[in-house]
């Protein structure tokens, strides 16, 4: 035993040393190291390629991400000025609900720029305190790219206030601080308490229902939004005049961005200090801060979500055939249709678009560009119906876990493995088309037959064309996913990027050719094209089925590596 | 007198309908090797994980070194080690980085974090590739990679989860040593294998876990006495492992074959 001369509990570790403030010795201890220890981990991640490509993707997501929201907050901070300059309160009140409307949405429902839903489950074997719990998972929140687009824009109107009325500056960044961290607040608790119902099936079926009556409620939106929408503009500017009732006011007043407009809006117009509202927005943001209290509780004290099934009579064989299709191909597409039907989140990620649709759908309605949008109405929602599947569709194997040792065993040609998972997403992908094309039809009326047409050819094209692409960047750029956990996975971002720019790609193919034949007066030209190219991706994708056992093969250390990995992170 | 390291009462935990712990109640006195058995799927590793934080219970409670773990979470933690079922390696970082992390996490100053870690890489015959990644470790050097994580931080309560599996049989010696050097002075390790034999041989104590509840509970002569006063043997001649399989269900290895219904299609 040389060396080890360490007698048990030596060495800072007794119990007299109190380690449970958030500022502590201890805890200020274990930020250096977390932040030590992800520094090393993407020092050492650049030794690979793939490594190197994640950084590449990074810094130009970030880039694009930046260009995305500095437009939008200099335009923010002109309307704060324009609308502080001229004492419309209005425009500051609109300005703010509609960033936090944004700054939800994005967290919500845009997973590319939600960032990390952190697993902190990795800590509990550390003695971590609750208070650092929080502060760890609140600073993965900072770090999403929907929280900094969002303070990017709530700085942006925080600058054109101040400009416009530099006497109002401690009022304006007081409120706008609480704002801001009412909405990473917000934010976060959503996702929190949404992964949470989402992993069981009792809340998942409750969430669906209350969902769904959202939706139906949401209708009742449309006339209003009719009403107004056609003269908004005119709203805006006139908003002290009778547009805008005062009862819409004083509603919108007692919400969290009502609120901050009135704390800022008050003082502005020499009618009061505005402190009564900045409270009541404290007090939103410290009831929202214990929501979320509450649920990471729940997970610093080790809670498991996952669904045990009940304990079956002795004789009684479980689980049965949803289809019972017959070979590999059929095993493999059943047992990621179980996969399927158990995971919350990717339940929630092809409904998402869906209930987009379905929400949102009469925005789209808005005066004399009606006719045009209701043109193109039946292709883009069929491309919004793609959406829900690009993480499953370009990260085939990443749920696989430990099992993708069990494809590299088995006596089955890998092809089969993935010509069942592409079968299962060309089921759901016409599932989900079909749900679209209905609600579509339903919202804006039955398309030209000229617009029906090429959109079920530019189907043919873009299906084979997608899996086709899919399937090798699954098997060459795989990250591990979990099915579980709403949450960006480390390593996800190229992949990600990449299947972004597939979407893109074939949805600028479809758009090359249509716009074009549409504006010379040809429209139906367009199917033949779009049926040539369909021919040419099918011939794509059997290439690369074809090719599937071969790649997999080059890539199998790799594979093994990213996806049976176990453990907390990378 | 000492407070019991480890004492649990009417311990539970439910997965929806599954009660994979049941009722559990049981203590292991400081500086015992207590050995935790069952067959598969009985409860060992859920328990394991309840007494470390790593999973809440359902019900009941548990209590480490006198502290009651829900009130005392972190002063536990720091008293403990674990090697958890799935290692929890951080696979992108080097054996070396990873251990100055777990010590820097345990709260220990950075000199002592890497003189341990050091002596630690050695002992384990780590140091040799200092560039190489955790994820690129083979079974058994990523094990005992968790187990020197689990120990550097001095813990007075150590949970080993199956810990000699992978490891070559002198490492596993030279970790045996360590281990009940250990317990020699004063450390309580918490073991659990399905290697009878080396339960056998470490472990003073042992309980049994099957179906989530507690069977059997004692010293080894203690369970060696229970089990022959039942089966009218003598007790000096049975094994930990036809203990182990009478408590468990049947008679013993040679009932419990008969019991097996013939696969006739197997060659």
């Amino acid at each position: 035993m040389a060396g080890l001369s360490a007698r048990p509990g030596s060495a800072g570790t007794q119990p007299s040393a109190r380690s449970g403030g958030i500022w502590s010795p201890l805890a200020r201890g274990q930020y250096a190291a977390l932040v030590w220890m992800q520094s090393r981990i993407f020092v050492n991640s650049l030794r690979t390629v793939r490594g190197s490509f994640e950084l590449g993707a990074r810094v130009l997501t970030g880039f694009i991400f930046f260009a995305m929201a500095f437009g939008p907050a200099v335009g923010m901070g002109f309307a704060a000025w324009e609308g502080v300059a001229h004492s419309r309160r209005l425009a500051v009140a609109i300005l703010l609900w509609v960033v936090c409307a944004l700054w939800q949405f994005f967290s919500t429902l845009a997973p590319a720029l939600a960032g990390q839903n952190p697993d902190l489950s990795y800590l509990l074997r550390f003695p971590v305190s609750f208070g650092s719990w929080i502060a760890l998972y609140l600073a993965h929140g900072v770090a999403a790219p929907s929280t900094l687009i969002g303070l990017l824009w709530v700085l942006g109107i925080g600058i054109g206030v101040i400009a416009a009325r530099p006497d109002l500056w401690l009022a304006t960044a007081a409120t706008l601080a609480i704002f801001a961290l009412f909405n990473l607040l917000l934010s976060r608790a959503i996702l929190a308490w949404v992964e949470r119902w989402m992993a069981q099936r009792r809340t998942r079926e409750i969430i669906t229902a209350i969902l769904l009556f959202l939706g139906l409620g949401a209708q009742a939106f449309n006339p209003a939004f009719h009403h107004y929408g056609n003269n908004l503009p005119g709203t805006l500017a006139h908003h002290e005049s009778a547009r805008i009732s005062p009862r819409v006011w004083d509603v919108q007043a007692v919400f969290p961005p009502g609120l901050a407009a009135n704390a800022i809006a008050l003082p502005m117009q020499h009618r009061q200090s505005g402190a009564l509202s900045l409270g009541g927005l404290a007090l939103y943001t410290l009831t929202i801060g214990g929501l979320l209290a509450l649920r990471l509780q729940s997970e610093s004290r080790g809670e498991n979500l996952s669904e045990a099934p009940r304990r079956l009579a002795p004789g009684k064989t479980q689980g049965r055939a949803i289809l019972d299709l017959a070979g590999p191909v059929g095993a493999v597409f059943e047992k990621d249709l179980h996969y399927l039907l158990r995971s919350g989140p990717m339940l929630y990620a092809l409904a998402a678009p869906l209930v987009l649709v379905f929400l949102f759908g009469s925005a789209f309605r808005i005066g004399n560009t009606s006719a045009l949008r209701s043109a193109y109405a039946l292709p883009l929602g069929i491309v919004w119906a793609f959406t829900g599947l690009t993480r499953l569709v370009n990260n085939s194997l990443g749920a696989e876990g430990p099992g993708i040792g069990f494809y590299y065993l088995s006596p089955t040609p890998l092809r089969a493995v993935i010509l069942g998972k592409n079968a299962l997403y060309g089921l759901l992908f016409g599932i989900e088309a079909i749900l679209i094309s209905g609600l579509v039809l339903f919202r804006f009326g039955i398309p030209a037959a000229s617009v029906t047409a090429a959109t079920a050819a530019w189907v043919l094209f873009a299906v084979p064309a997608n899996f086709a692409l899919g399937n090798t960047l699954s098997i060459a750029m795989p990250y591990r996913m979990s099915m579980t956990r709403m949450r960006n996975e480390p390593g996800a971002l190229g992949n990600s990027l990449l299947s972004t720019l597939i979407q893109a790609a074939t949805l600028g193919v479809g758009a090359l050719v249509f716009i074009p034949c549409n504006a010379f007066g040809h429209p139906w030209l367009a199917t033949p094209v779009l049926l040539a190219l369909a021919a040419a991706s099918a011939f794509a994708y059997l290439r690369v089925l074809a090719n599937v056992d071969r790649m997999m093969q080059s890539h199998g250390e790799s594979l093994l590596l990213e996806i049976a990995k176990t453990g907390p992170t990378g | 007198m000492d407070a019991p390291a480890i004492a649990t009462r009417d311990l539970t935990r439910r997965f929806g309908q599954f009660t994979a712990v049941d009722n559990l109640t049981f203590s292991v006195a400081q500086g015992q090797f207590f050995g935790f058995l069952g067959p598969n799927g009985a409860g060992k590793s859920t328990t394991i994980r309840m007494l470390t934080g790593l999973l809440a219970p359902t019900s009941g409670q548990v209590q480490l070194l006198g502290f009651d773990f829900a009130a005392h979470p972190i002063e536990i933690k720091r008293q403990i080690g674990v090697v958890p079922e799935g290692l929890a390696l951080f696979g992108r970082l080097t054996a070396s980085e990873y251990l100055r992390f777990v010590g820097r996490m345990y709260g220990l100053d950075r000199e002592t974090t890497n003189r341990r870690t050091g002596e630690l890489l050695d002992f384990m015959n780590l140091a040799d590739e200092p560039k190489k990644l955790a994820t690129d470790f083979s079974h058994g050097m990523q094990k005992k990679l968790a187990l020197a994580a689990a120990v550097i931080h001095g813990p007075r309560v150590l949970f080993l989860d199956e810990p000699f599996e992978g490891v070559d049989a002198i490492a596993a010696g030279t970790l045996k040593a360590m281990l009940q050097r250990m317990t020699e002075r004063g450390a309580t390790i918490f073991l659990t294998s399905h290697v009878l034999e080396i339960v056998e041989r470490l472990c003073s104590h042992v309980a049994i876990i099957h179906q989530g509840r507690l069977v059997a509970n004692g010293s080894l002569d203690e369970l060696r006495t229970g089990v022959a006063l039942a089966g009218d043997q003598a007790s000096e001649k049975l094994t930990l492992e036809e203990i182990f399989l009478r408590v468990v269900g049947g008679a013993g290895p040679e009932a419990k074959a008969e019991a097996v219904p013939e696969l006739s299609w197997l060659a």
